[in-house]
């Protein structure tokens, strides 16, 4: 029993000596001369991979796709560092012929791999070709659908010849997120088969060269290249960060631990009340907004997404019906605690687009008329988001911003006023009847909807699920969330669902085009109910009239101001139609701590990228920022 | 042939039939989920990017071919089974093309050796504890420590691991709170890499053990109990063997019988509790590993974990019946 008390009481003592041994800086590299961001990926089971081109073999937002890959263009989703658009390892745009069938490059010159090689024309070739002659590789699929051929004149210039008119082909090569990275073909032409290479240790064509990595796949480190100046981003100036840090911190409330305890600078998304409790917490934590709502509206729109397949969402007043059912104010503060950006037509609220989209169409969304069958209505309300920000005041005070403008960029402009009597008039001339509380079909089955959420991993949409099915049932409609964690990949591809809470609208951001995703809306790639859909239309819309937009927007260039007006053609067509009734742009909780960097981008003084660092534009970062200490 | 070779085989028999019946059940049970492989890798590589449908449905097309999941359902059952006669689950689906050994081999060591280590822990510590507040029954230290004991065990694992985070990850920040070692910290045989590795497993152990530990100290503090009104404990003291000889040798080595079932039937636990420990300490090992070949569909990989943890549970609780006869001569293989 002495010696049981003797240790309990040595154990006792040795608790307060516990810092002084156990407390270290999170790695033995210089802290002030390391950034240290999350990697959603989270921890990755195939560290040792680096072979991007190896579809999913390995990670890619480890910084290998942000520093250490390059390609021809980028479009910041945000205003870039010298304008949306940037030649990256092209030196000018693209060139095309005039009927689309063949694009020119003219490649910048004097940039060179990390091994000391420099890139050329003939390391275009070597991608494009290899991808053409090896399925299974990330791009083959679209390299064999589109290029014929490709040619290198001379060093400095690339020519692809296309199978069929593309007048979007460049967009392969144009970096919203990632784009078709090029490989170096003094490397790869040694190679057996591309599949198995693990291309470890990578040569790189960006600012940065890994340094090390940890086995098991929670940490990657890269180290500035002492030759930063031979590559594309090397005309902006030294980049602030010796050494990037790429790590898994776990859970977002572990990810709020540690950058309460300074040692994650960015973290990538965090929950809502994560957010909440750095910025009351943290003096040197900031969001994109400096105040409500801190996140970043990511270029993609959560709405609820009908299946057009099903017989009940073929008439487009029941899907107005419920449209107008939903209380947007409700489902911001259900969703995001009220830190939602809204948006009523089917672009996100964000970048470049407010400008194009929102702003010059809200004269016509106050004007716009909906036919219940007994009467016209204007449904759209333009103070939606000024009414979410005095809702806001009381409880977060100075936070929520009070400017007009202000509040347009952080909660959006306005939605669709609730109306149950307008939806109930809609309803019974799609020829729905309410029997009792509850509303039944045409056929006389009762009107039931179920939504799919995602669950735990995407609380976010599923509490706005769970507000809407609550909305819909209140007013009679058999309506519930069903739960698809891990299987709504599966379910939405598959077609197997009533509605869904996911997105089928992602834009470039920066740049008013729509064909990112609006190509894949053509009927043309619509599949038959119970077979795989291919991206994007989840909702297998099939429309002629949208058709005859997507091929007037097929013959038109990118920067073409047609298109741009094509493209509002395509928001009036989906406002009447409401294909999708779509609720807000994916805001991401992307915060930043300014204690040993500063120069972040910022909605208010400096949004020169989007801070949401698993993009391949992020790389935007590090020749902005510097070291505070 | 004797009896305790007739015992051996029967057992040995029952091991390699759990096994079978293990790994088809893993097999089964994975080869019904509803989440496919080849279009969570598809969704994986083009949810950001501009991919046009016609060149995702090749994609497709291709991936199916790769990953192999073409075929009948008895040539893939025909094909599985030769591969793992042979140690081999192919490769995994959501790391193509890394042999699922490797992802194993890799994440093993950690899982096994952070819970191993804490159910030693716990083991020793609570039986300890245990056998010494079931024999002193009177010390007001062993009945204060049966008390925590009991308040602290019937706590879910996550809490307490919460509550571990929270305290000396953020009240009192002095422990790291994620990852196994830390970051930039060369590998190899030396002291900052074991110190750092130490460092970053007393959290998670800490955690395990606290819930583990009251298991252990209950049982024991009962077994004890009833141990110490036995004639021959009775007798010893009479005889005026000393406290200490009496619980050692006649009360605990008594009561431990049991105990070392208990331990052989804790270690089926050890891979459950895997999942939730290296979720909450961000600790590598094979329970991050299965989580996410489950999410996305990898089903090679998560039948080679399944398979993993189902031999090495059977071949500890075969070790244990295996010695337990020679442990313990009560007990009477005929």
């Amino acid at each position: 029993m002495r010696a049981l008390r003797r240790l309990a009481l040595a154990l006792l003592l040795a608790i307060p000596s516990l810092p002084a041994w156990a407390q270290e800086p999170i790695s033995n590299l210089p802290r002030n001369q390391t950034l240290i961001v999350e990697n959603p990926e989270g921890t990755i089971k195939n560290a040792g991979w680096f072979n991007i081109w190896a579809i999913n073999a390995g990670g890619q937002s480890t910084g290998l796709h942000q520093l250490a890959m390059d390609t021809f263009w980028y479009i910041d989703p945000q205003r870039g560092i010298d304008g949306v658009w940037m030649n990256s390892l092209a030196s000018d745009k693209p060139v095309y012929n005039a009927d689309f069938t063949e694009m020119t490059v003219k490649l910048r010159s004097g940039i060179f791999w990390s091994d000391g090689v420099e890139f050329t024309s003939a390391d275009v070739v070597f991608t494009t070709e290899l991808h053409m002659k090896t399925n299974g590789m990330r791009w083959s699929a679209p390299f064999q659908i589109n290029v014929a051929s490709v040619s290198a004149p001379d060093k400095n210039t690339v020519v692809f010849k296309l199978k069929k008119p593309n007048s979007r082909f460049h967009a392969l090569f144009t970096v919203r997120w990632n784009a078709v990275w090029m490989m170096p073909k003094h490397v790869f032409e040694k190679v057996v088969d591309p599949l198995k290479f693990d291309f470890n240790k990578p040569v790189s064509l960006g600012q940065y060269v890994l340094h090390s990595y940890d086995p098991n796949g929670k940490w990657f480190i890269w180290q500035l290249r002492e030759d930063w100046q031979r590559t594309t981003l090397g005309r902006y100036g030294q980049p602030g960060p010796k050494y990037v840090a790429y790590v898994d911190p776990g859970p977002p409330d572990k990810r709020v631990i540690a950058q309460l305890n300074h040692e994650l600078d960015i973290i990538h998304d965090t929950s809502a009340e994560g957010m909440f409790t750095l910025a009351k917490q943290a003096k040197t934590s900031r969001g994109w907004f400096k105040g409500f709502p801190y996140a970043h509206p990511d270029p993609t729109l959560p709405s609820v997404i009908f299946n057009h397949q099903l017989e009940m969402f073929k008439d487009r007043r029941v899907r107005w019906a419920l449209a107008l059912l939903i209380d947007i104010k409700a489902v911001s503060m259900a969703s995001y605690r009220g830190a939602a950006t809204i948006s009523a037509i089917a672009i996100p609220p964000t970048g470049t687009h407010t400008e194009s989209y929102h702003a010059p169409m809200e004269a016509w969304l106050k004007d716009f008329e909906l036919d219940t069958g007994k009467r016209k209505i204007k449904p759209y309300n333009p103070n939606i988001g000024k009414e979410i920000a005095d809702m806001l005041r009381p409880s977060m005070g100075d936070a929520i911003p009070k400017s007009a403008d202000e509040i347009v960029k952080s909660f959006g402009r306005g939605w669709w006023k609730p109306d149950p009597q307008a939806a109930t008039e809609l309803l019974e001339a799609a020829g729905f009847k309410k029997v009792g509380n509850q509303w039944q079909t045409p056929d006389g089955k009762p009107f039931s909807v179920r939504i799919v959420v995602e669950g735990d991993l995407r609380p976010i949409m599923t509490r706005a699920g769970s507000m809407i099915a609550q909305q819909w049932r209140q007013f009679g409609i058999d309506a519930r969330t069903d739960v698809a964690q891990g299987t709504l990949v599966d379910r939405r591809n598959g077609g197997d669902f009533d509605t869904i809470i996911s997105w089928s609208v992602e834009t470039w951001g920066g740049h008013p085009d729509l064909s990112f995703f609006l190509d894949s809306w053509h009927s043309q790639f619509v599949s038959p109910a119970g077979r795989v859909q291919t991206p994007r239309n989840w909702q297998r819309w099939s429309s002629p009239e949208l058709d005859k937009i997507i091929e007037q927007i097929r013959t038109v260039g990118f920067d073409d101001p047609k298109s741009l007006q094509l493209g509002q053609d395509f928001v009036k067509l989906a406002v009447q139609e409401m294909p999708v009734i779509p609720l807000m742009a994916y805001n991401v909780f992307t915060v930043m701590d300014e204690t040993y960097w500063k120069g972040y981008p910022s909605a208010e003084s400096d949004p020169y990228t989007d801070p949401v660092p698993n993009w391949g534009n992020s790389r935007a970062m590090m020749v902005k920022l510097k070291p505070t200490k | 042939m004797n009896a305790y070779a007739i015992y051996a085989l029967k057992r040995l028999f029952q091991f390699v039939l759990v096994v079978f019946i293990g790994i088809n059940l893993a097999y089964l049970i994975t080869h019904l989920t509803p989440i496919d492989p080849v279009e969570q890798t598809v969704s994986a590589a083009t949810m950001f990017g501009s991919t046009s449908p016609e060149a995702i449905q090749m994609m497709r097309q291709s991936l199916r071919e790769l990953y192999g999941v073409g075929g009948s359902a008895f040539d893939q059952y025909v094909t599985f089974w030769r591969r793992v006669l042979v140690g081999d689950f192919g490769p995994s689906l959501s790391a193509f093309p890394t042999p699922v050994s490797t992802l194993i081999g890799r994440a093993l060591p950690w899982t096994a050796g952070l819970l191993t280590v804490s159910t030693i822990i716990s083991f020793t510590l609570g039986n300890l504890l245990g056998g010494l507040a079931g024999y002193y029954r009177d010390s007001r230290t062993l009945k204060a420590a049966g008390i925590v004991a009991m308040a602290v065990h019937p706590i879910p694992y996550y809490i307490i691991a919460f509550v571990v985070l929270i305290v000396f990850g953020y009240l009192w920040p002095v422990l790291p709170i994620s990852g196994g070692y830390r970051m930039n910290t060369a590998w190899g045989w030396n002291t900052a890499f074991a110190l750092s590795i130490i460092t970053h497993a007393i959290l998670p152990v800490a955690s395990l053990v606290l819930v583990g530990i009251g298991g252990w100290f209950m049982g024991m503090r009962s077994l004890v109990s009833n141990v110490v009104t036995e004639d021959y404990v009775t007798y010893a003291e009479l005889a005026g063997v000393g406290r200490g000889k009496i619980l050692r040798s006649y009360v605990m080595r008594n009561a431990l019988s049991p105990q070392v079932t208990g331990l052989a039937m804790s270690l089926g636990s050890i891979f459950n509790g895997a999942i939730i420990t290296e979720q909450v300490f961000g600790y590598p090992g094979l329970g991050t590993l299965l989580i996410q070949a489950v999410h996305a569909g990898d089903y090679s990989l998560v039948i080679g974990i399944a398979s993993v943890s189902i031999v090495a549970v059977s071949v500890a609780v075969l070790v244990i019946d295996l010695l337990y006869p020679l442990l313990d001569p009560r007990v009477k293989v005929s």
